[in-house]
């Protein structure tokens, strides 16, 4: 299991596999790039893609004092006067929070580091908290960098890290436990959905976990936190049958050392980049490879990315493309940039960064397509196509007389035939005007095939 | 039989068997045509049939501060902080949360069922879990991918349009998953048509997309088809559940969008999402679409902190959009034809946490609301000092309410849907 990909196997289709699944996606000139440089090459260059945020100047959300200036105006207001403010204020949180949404999405759009990129979205899914709860921008950019630090790094300095984010200390009410009354929402998920999974913890190892992260506060002055000791239960804890005077980072230490934590995690991060139903050897092999590397996100990328079981045909072109992916893919392919209103499309379609529908993140796969959906997707690459500048004359030679290339640009894989004859008799039909060849790239994105990768 | 029937049959006739029907038809077409010539009866949809609204509380809906047992000393030891001491008594020992004067109303009126107690053995406190159960109508120890609702229609609405479920919102609820799986969901009908009028040549980018979101492709993955069953989640491969899904979309839009633009509500809903749904769900029965369960979700009963406010607003949400769904209903001459049943993952813990809110819980009850509904409480009001873990324990399986719906109002045999009968509760 898991043995590099035979030589002769690693094939143009297989380089544009790789850069879909670790990234977003590029045009046939990048594929050919990342083909050139062999699996191994190409894999090197895709997890040790280097730092690259000076490219990206902070967004204004990474400003921990802006609410401050609407504090400071309370006291001595009327009930009336106040709510004005309090206006004010969400009117600003809204506009920053627009604008850290285009920051990411811009990130993953040209970013040269595009598998941090994606690995910061699997974790924004993994680590779900929303806006719509933690109501500070500010943290979303926290939360965002915090993931973006450990994306490709140690799981369990991921998880204290998290742990101690406003925004999930918020979104799970962490920052409301105190001793003596521990709140166990966070406890749960911690367990259920971002380590173990249901069935492997008693409702007791909750109860006890819970007390363990009491007295998790936010320092109100650089917005960051803090240890609030009188709150902090530190009394003897029993979970998992271990006994001890455990703190909250004791917890996570217990948890990671647990083999189902790597079973858990790997089977999770499969699932997100190679197949819905791994078996239950493949991930037996994928949480020993995770826990050998002492739960090292980016050596077990490195692992997958190599494997023969990766190219498998049970893999390529049998995953549904996330909104995400699907927007950031088209602009990646058609060589735009993103649209304007990029915000509403993703909320439209069911995957609005920072507004993850609940703590589970989204359902993903099929769950992403219903009749809604499909159709918007239909319509939606119509018009980001119609908003952009496409260089179609680059794209689709107007003397072409086929599609191949076209295909090959949406689709790195051969049509159905059926589906091919069709597109070449419309070429056929309607001539290569300019109208004629953005319409047949609509058309071609307006089928079940380009929904997936 | 239904003339949307023929329809389907029409187009799956032509395009199967006009065109080469070969080993490489994706499996669910091939089902689907076959089991549309062995169809022995058919249910009958249409004017008068009867239509099943399902509304979920997302989030688990603290069912004791819903239906307040208001003279239980008990109760208010248990929650000093959150207690609600003046609800709206229904009898001389619980009352319905003071914002839900609507129901209260449809309580004299005859038209509210309360079923009390609400729940299942060995209730499962996680979000997702319990939402699954309930979706799937599952044993808690048993895992089944397929829903309820898509279990009755599997087994009572083959050959039926897709339509037959509508789901209110871009994802479709896990209770509709079936072996073949039927029901569209959308939420804006405006947006819910392929735009070709923007192409240069409208008409043909208009029949091409039609083509190639009918038409089965001869799929260069025909051959894998049979390997890859049972592999990816849900049966079948991905391209076959996309091409059934552009086959669905595309067979309904046509109808949701004449049917929504030419009606309009005769009422005023206030504005919220829930009431948004109801609206759509109202404009749909109202316009005679064929579907026989509407499924509509109101999210955010996960009150684990400073439940108080928060839980007062869902509760005026709810009560406020189902107040002028019933107004629409029976302006529109439906209200009898129309039963809304709600459901929650669970209920909360008895007691409150130091939060001001409540942790997960287990037993709750809920509500069904109608016209040829049999008015009053049922099943037995839960004990608050007879508790399991801080929990309350359920009187009544929540699969007791299901097989009441299903063979009472919409009169299909319950064991091929539950797998087993349970003790139907006459409220319907």
């Amino acid at each position: 299991m898991l043995e590099p990909l035979a030589k002769p196997a690693w094939t143009p289709a297989a380089a544009a596999h790789l850069l879909n699944r670790a990234g977003f996606g590029g045009t046939p000139e990048e594929i050919a790039a990342l083909h050139a440089k062999g699996l191994d090459g190409a894999v090197d260059s895709l997890l040790h893609a280097g730092d690259d945020s000076d490219l990206f100047p902070l967004p204004e959300a990474a400003v921990p004092e802006y609410m401050d200036k609407y504090r400071r105006r309370f006291p001595g207001m009327s009930e009336q006067e106040r709510r004005k403010v309090q206006n004010e204020m969400r009117r600003e949180a809204r506009q920053l929070m627009d604008g850290l949404r285009s920051w990411w999405l811009n990130r993953m759009r040209w970013s040269p580091s595009v598998a941090r990129e994606k690995a910061v979205l699997f974790w924004h899914g993994h680590w779900a908290t929303s806006i719509d709860k933690v109501k500070d921008p500010f943290a979303m950019w926290q939360q965002n960098e915090t993931l973006r630090t450990h994306a490709l790094g140690r799981f369990e300095d991921m998880a204290k890290d998290v742990s101690r984010d406003p925004a999930m200390m918020r979104y799970l009410d962490l920052v409301q436990s105190k001793s003596g009354k521990p709140n166990e929402n966070f406890a749960r998920e911690l367990m259920e959905l971002f380590t173990l999974g249901e069935g492997h913890y008693t409702e007791r190892d909750i109860q006890q976990a819970a007390r363990a992260f009491t007295g998790y506060r936010i320092n109100q002055t650089n917005r960051r936190f803090l240890m609030a000791g009188s709150q902090h239960d530190d009394g003897v804890k029993s979970i998992f049958g271990f006994e001890g005077n455990f703190s909250g980072d004791d917890v996570i230490g217990l948890i990671a050392a647990d083999p189902q934590c790597a079973r858990f995690l790997a089977r999770k991060i499969w699932r997100f980049y190679a197949a819905e139903n791994p078996s239950p050897e493949l991930v037996e092999a994928l949480a020993e490879c995770y826990r050998r590397s002492g739960l090292d996100t980016g050596a077990l990328l490195g692992t997958i990315f190599r494997s023969r079981e990766f190219y498998g045909p049970d893999v390529v072109r049998h995953q549904i493309k996330s909104p995400v992916q699907w927007l950031v893919q088209l602009c990646r392919q058609m060589e735009i940039p993103l649209p304007g209103q990029s915000d509403g499309i993703l909320r439209q379609l069911g995957q609005m960064p920072f507004a993850p529908p609940n703590v589970k993140g989204w359902d993903g796969g099929r769950a992403w397509i219903s009749s809604a959906t499909l159709l918007l997707r239909y319509n939606t690459s119509g018009t980001v196509l119609s908003g952009a500048n496409v260089n179609f004359d680059a794209l689709i030679p107007a003397d072409t007389k086929s599609c191949d290339a076209l295909a090959w640009r949406l689709f790195q894989a051969p049509l159905p035939s059926e589906l091919n004859s069709k597109f070449s008799a419309y070429l056929k039909d309607h001539g290569t005007g300019l109208a004629a060849r953005h319409d047949l790239v609509h058309l071609m994105m307006s089928t079940p095939d380009y929904q997936i990768t | 039989m239904s003339k949307t029937l023929h329809t389907r049959r029409g187009f799956l006739r032509t395009s199967l068997l006009g065109g080469a029907v070969s080993w490489t038809v994706p499996v669910f077409l091939e089902r689907t045509f076959f089991t549309l010539d062995a169809m022995a009866s058919q249910v009958p949809t249409g004017k008068d049939s009867p239509i099943l609204v399902v509304l979920q509380l997302a989030g688990g809906n603290d069912g004791l501060n819903t239906l307040v047992p208001f003279t239980d000393d008990a109760y208010f030891r248990a929650r000093p902080g959150i207690a609600i001491r003046e609800p709206l008594k229904i009898n001389d020992a619980l009352g319905l949360n003071p914002k839900l004067t609507g129901l209260r109303g449809l309580y004299d009126d005859g038209n509210l069922a309360i079923v009390q107690g609400v729940g299942y053995p060995n209730p499962n406190r996680s979000h997702f879990r319990s939402t699954e159960i309930w979706q799937t109508a599952s044993d808690a120890d048993k895992t089944d991918s397929h829903g309820w609702l898509g279990r009755y229609f599997d087994s009572c609405c083959q050959g039926e349009d897709p339509s037959v479920g509508v789901s209110i919102g871009s994802q479709t609820p896990q209770a509709f998953a079936a072996a073949e799986p039927k029901g569209i969901s959308f939420s804006q009908p405006e947006q819910f048509r392929f735009a070709s009028e923007k192409a240069s040549d409208p008409a043909a980018a208009e029949e091409f997309f039609r083509s190639v979101n009918e038409t089965p492709s001869e799929s260069n993955e025909g051959g894998s088809i049979g390997m890859l069953q049972g592999h990816s989640e849900g049966g079948g491969n991905t391209m076959d559940f996309l091409r059934r899904t552009a086959l669905d979309a595309q067979m309904s839009s046509d109808k949701v969008l004449a049917i929504t633009r030419k009606s309009k509500a005769p009422v005023t809903y206030p504005s919220s999402n829930l009431a948004s749904s109801l609206n759509l769900v109202a404009r749909l029965i109202g316009g005679g679409m064929p579907t026989r369960v509407y499924y509509v979700g109101q999210g955010g009963y996960d009150t684990h902190s400073n439940q108080a406010g928060s839980h007062e607003r869902l509760m005026s949400e709810l009560d406020s959009s189902l107040a002028a769904f019933v107004a629409d209903l029976k302006a529109q001459g439906n209200f009898q034809r129309v039963v809304l049943m709600t459901f929650s993952e669970f209920g909360r813990r008895v007691a409150e946490n130091g939060s001001g809110g409540t942790d997960h819980g287990a037993a709750a009850p809920l509500f069904a609301v109608g016209g040829a509904i049999k008015p009053g409480l049922y099943g037995k009001a839960p004990s608050l000092t007879n508790l399991h873990d801080g929990d309350l324990i359920h009187s009544t399986d929540f699969r007791s309410v299901y097989a009441s719906v299903l063979q009472n109002w919409l009169k299909v045999p319950v064991e091929p849907i539950l797998h087993r009968g349970f003790p139907t509760i006459g409220f319907v």
